[in-house]
């Protein structure tokens, strides 16, 4: 998977031509813009040709998708210019944006779920586009044609898997005359299959002409795919890779991006793993377990599991095989329709969330947002969250304000949170630091079993070695640690013994020493080719 | 009065059950248009009964009914815009504004009927023109109900099948939809959201003023106090009932109108019922309708909640 092995000569010599022929179709130019004291953008200069894609790297908070936003017309900048063909353009807003053909695929998407394929690439279309009647329908299946789109105009969006949703945010765009087309970390819901997928989607629109921006923390991915390669570092542009390097050595380029990253401290690797004896106690033990997901199938399918004390064990697997329902099951927030849970011996299985946090389990969920956190509520405020259902220390009607502050400052202390102070509102932070609080609060109960869905899922690579460092650390502390997470390489860097997780059963169990990733990677994806995605809308 | 022909019975019922139900219809359709937009609009009650005081008073000066009813939509149009001013761009909580406008609807057209009419009642010299359809109105039963009705009931069914229309097959309806479901999505795809939600609620407004003028200057021909009794809330509920699709809320609507006509129906079959009792049917039956039938509503998915781009 070495860029040159992917990208054939031919397409670069094309892309080179077409490169000289027309220098910039889109430029930034020195754009400025703060966000209180924070300097999200400062000075950033970026020129996008034809029939290039372009990388944008970066940690989180680096700038990348603020860019982005100034682009789509979604953020006005303070300071600098966006020119188009060299002359200067006003993009006050996302129509202005769409009307100069900028097209934007965001990370979360901009699709309105209660309605068609069809009505959501209407949505907002003006111009002649508007007045010819089927005109937008006849687009789309052309445009659905040459991407070899297989979503149907007549589906509703929110029945849709990811992907698809993906490639009809992408056909949208071109819809309605995209020349530049802007992604925002669009591999992040994908899975490998699809990824490929999307990879080939974007060759196929640079060989059209097409100005492809992508933006993602995955430097593998930006190695492999891009023609150029921006690094932006705190809000500046810290780096620019061309052609050449890209091309070359992949370790050497890879370093050379992460120095960029992360201004040359670079991303040491979490600590090695000690060995669990065989015999250690089994902390969880999970027998015969039958969950049904949030559409009434079955999602986790007489699924067996121990865990032993001081074991870090890793759930592999692709989005939607149960992994959602195995967690919440584990953590009481979903009754089993069948099995049996037992946390030290204690049994659990439908007992609740009281029941499963007093036998001793922790749970951080892959939902930080939604599941995990109360936005508005302060840091200190978060992380009682857990104790206000369940006593804690002290009064039983009171809060304990001044111990709350205490414990939040010895957290950010801890955990290194980026925040102003205890009394931030969480929703202020970046999922980094949010994550960071949702692992401080279980992490400070000592739970004899931690399990954490999608531990680093969205984080930059700085904060995800900070966090799988700590769940290795609870492990070897002679705890259990149960992580769930589609990232294989988490699971590499810390887990004792991974389980692949494929419809819903574990496929196979492998120890973390003779573990063979394209083998894991294959069993990933071989279980669900076929199956139809079982994410809820 | 039990000698009353069964026949002439029937077709009283119908035509004040088919009468009655037009101003909960009105502010009901309008209200889907909000709803579908984002907008929750607990004002209508005050919509309603401003629009039913400007009615009578314009009716009352005038001597014309058209005038009343198009200046209770107009005042209708003027709170909308107030209330979507005040949520759309000031931010304001939406179920405050709501309320305020209820109650400052509510205490301002007493306040003024009792001022400016001494609080007597003072009904209207007109009656709005009918329709009278020569043949069809002499078929029994149904025939004077439905073909001798005044006219702007024959506009509020009208408004049914054309709000079906705006809403599913028009630009402006795919916005309206947008902008309530997914507003961030609307405004990456180049949707005005802002303006989008502001002319829904005009259309919210217009109708609920309108459904309150016909109230007043149509059906009872005079104004009182809180003369619209709730029927602003109830459109509320009507509309979840029938999940924001205006057909569903006609059904509603009617099941509505029958129940309160049997409030006067009944005492002239000689049913020895309270009144009291009778004229909590039809709140109560929508009730309970909306126990079994909406209980699975999906509402728009930003219904109430106020949009600022690049905040999420």
């Amino acid at each position: 998977m070495t860029p040159t092995t992917t990208r054939t000569i031919r397409e670069r010599v094309a892309s080179d031509a077409v490169a000289a022929a027309d220098p910039a179709l889109i430029e930034a130019r020195g754009i400025g813009k703060r966000y209180g004291a924070v300097r999200a953008l400062d000075d950033v200069t970026v020129a996008i040709r034809r029939g290039e894609i372009l990388g944008l790297l970066g940690e989180n908070g680096a700038g990348k998708t603020t860019l982005m936003n100034v682009l789509g017309g979604m953020t006005a900048p303070d300071a600098g210019a966006v020119l188009i063909e060299g002359r200067p353009v006003r993009i006050g807003t996302p129509r202005d944006a769409l009307r100069l053909g900028i097209g934007t695929v965001y990370q979360h998407f901009a699709l309105v779920p209660t309605l068609t394929v069809l009505e959501n690439a209407r949505l907002g279309v003006g111009g002649p586009l508007a007045r010819t009647p089927g005109a937008v329908e006849r687009r789309l299946a052309e445009v659905g044609r040459q991407l070899g789109m297989d979503v149907p105009p007549g589906a509703v969006v929110g029945h849709l898997s990811l992907g698809q949703r993906q490639r009809v945010e992408i056909a949208r765009a071109l819809v309605r005359g995209a020349r530049v087309l802007l992604l925002d970390e669009p591999t992040s819901a994908l899975s490998p299959p699809e990824v490929d997928g999307l990879m080939a989607t974007l060759r196929e629109l640079r060989a059209r002409g097409v100005a492809v921006v992508l933006i993602t923390h995955k430097l593998g991915e930006a190695l492999r795919l891009c023609d150029r390669v921006v690094v932006l570092r705190q809000g500046r542009v810290a780096g620019d890779l061309d052609a050449d390097i890209l091309d070359g050595d992949s370790t050497v380029a890879e370093r050379r991006v992460v120095d960029l990253m992360f201004g040359g401290s670079g991303v040491a690797a979490p600590p090695p793993t000690s060995g669990v004896p065989a015999d250690a106690r089994a902390a969880l033990a999970v027998r015969g377990l039958v969950v049904r997901g949030d559409g009434g199938d079955a999602a986790i399918r007489g699924l067996d599991l121990a865990v032993r004390a001081g074991e870090v064990f890793g759930i592999a697997g692709v989005d939607g095989n149960g992994q959602t329902e195995l967690a919440d099951a584990i953590a009481g927030q979903r009754a089993p329709s069948a099995g049996t849970i037992a946390v030290d011996g204690v049994e659990i299985a439908g007992r609740g969330v009281g029941a499963a946090a007093t036998a001793g389990v922790g749970y951080v969920t892959g939902d930080r947002i939604g599941e995990g956190s109360v936005a508005a509520a302060s840091v200190a405020e978060n992380l009682a969250l857990k104790e206000v259902g369940s006593g804690g220390e002290g009064s039983r009607f009171w809060l304990d304000r001044r111990g709350m502050e205490r414990r939040a400052r010895a957290a950010i202390e801890r955990f290194a949170i980026r925040a102003p102070g205890p009394a931030t509102p969480i929703g202020r932070l970046s999922g980094g630091n949010v994550q960071k609080v949702l692992l401080a609060r279980e992490l400070a109960r000592v739970p004899p079993l931690l399990v954490c869905h999608q531990p680093t899922h969205g984080l930059d690579a700085r904060t995800a070695r900070d966090v799988l460092t700590a769940l290795r650390a609870h492990a070897d502390g002679g705890r259990a640690v149960l992580v769930i997470s589609s990232e294989l390489d988490d699971l590499l860097a810390i887990a004792d013994r991974i389980g692949v997780l494929v419809d819903g059963r574990l496929a196979a169990t492998v120890a973390r020493v003779d573990v063979d990733a394209d083998a894991i990677g294959r069993l990933m994806v071989g279980g669900h080719v076929s199956a139809p995605d079982r994410r809820p809308a | 009065m039990t000698d009353l022909p069964v026949a002439d019975f029937l077709s009283a019922l119908l035509g004040s059950g088919l009468l009655l139900a037009v101003p909960l219809l009105l502010a009901a359709l309008g209200e889907a248009f909000a709803e579908r937009a984002g907008l929750l609009n607990l004002g209508i009650e005050g919509m309603m009964l401003g629009g039913a005081f400007a009615g009578f008073a314009v009716a009352l000066e005038t001597g014309r009914i058209a005038a009343g009813v198009a200046a209770g939509a107009a005042l209708g149009v003027a709170l909308g815009s107030g209330f979507g001013l005040l949520t759309i761009w000031l931010r304001v909580d939406q179920v405050l504004t709501g309320l305020a406008i209820t109650i400052l609807g509510s205490g301002l057209t007493g306040f003024l009927y009792r001022d400016l009419y001494g609080g007597q009642n003072r009904p209207l010299p007109t009656t709005a023109a009918r329709l009278d359809l020569p043949v069809l109105t002499d078929v029994p039963v149904v025939g004077r109900a439905l073909f001798g009705q005044p006219l702007l009931v024959y506009l509020a069914w009208a408004a049914v099948p054309i709000a079906a229309l705006v809403l599913g097959r028009t630009r402006f309806g795919l916005a309206v939809r947008a902008v309530g479901e997914a507003p961030f999505a609307a405004d990456a795809a180049g949707i005005g959201v802002a303006q989008t939600r502001f002319a829904a609620i005009l259309i919210g407004g217009a109708a609920a003023g309108l459904g309150g003028a016909f109230l007043a200057v149509v059906d009872v021909r005079t104004f009182t106090d809180n003369m619209t009794l709730g029927q602003g809330f109830l459109a509320l509920a009507l509309t979840m009932l029938g999940r924001w699709r205006p057909w569903r809320i006609l059904a509603g609507a009617l099941l509505f109108g029958m129940l309160r006509s049997l409030e006067t129906g009944l005492p002239i079959l000689g049913m020895d019922v309270r009144p009291e009792f009778v004229g909590m049917l039809p709140y109560l039956g929508l009730l309970a309708a909306l126990v079994v039938l909406a209980r699975r509503a999906a509402m728009p998915a930003a219904l109430g909640v106020p949009y600022e781009r690049g905040r999420r």
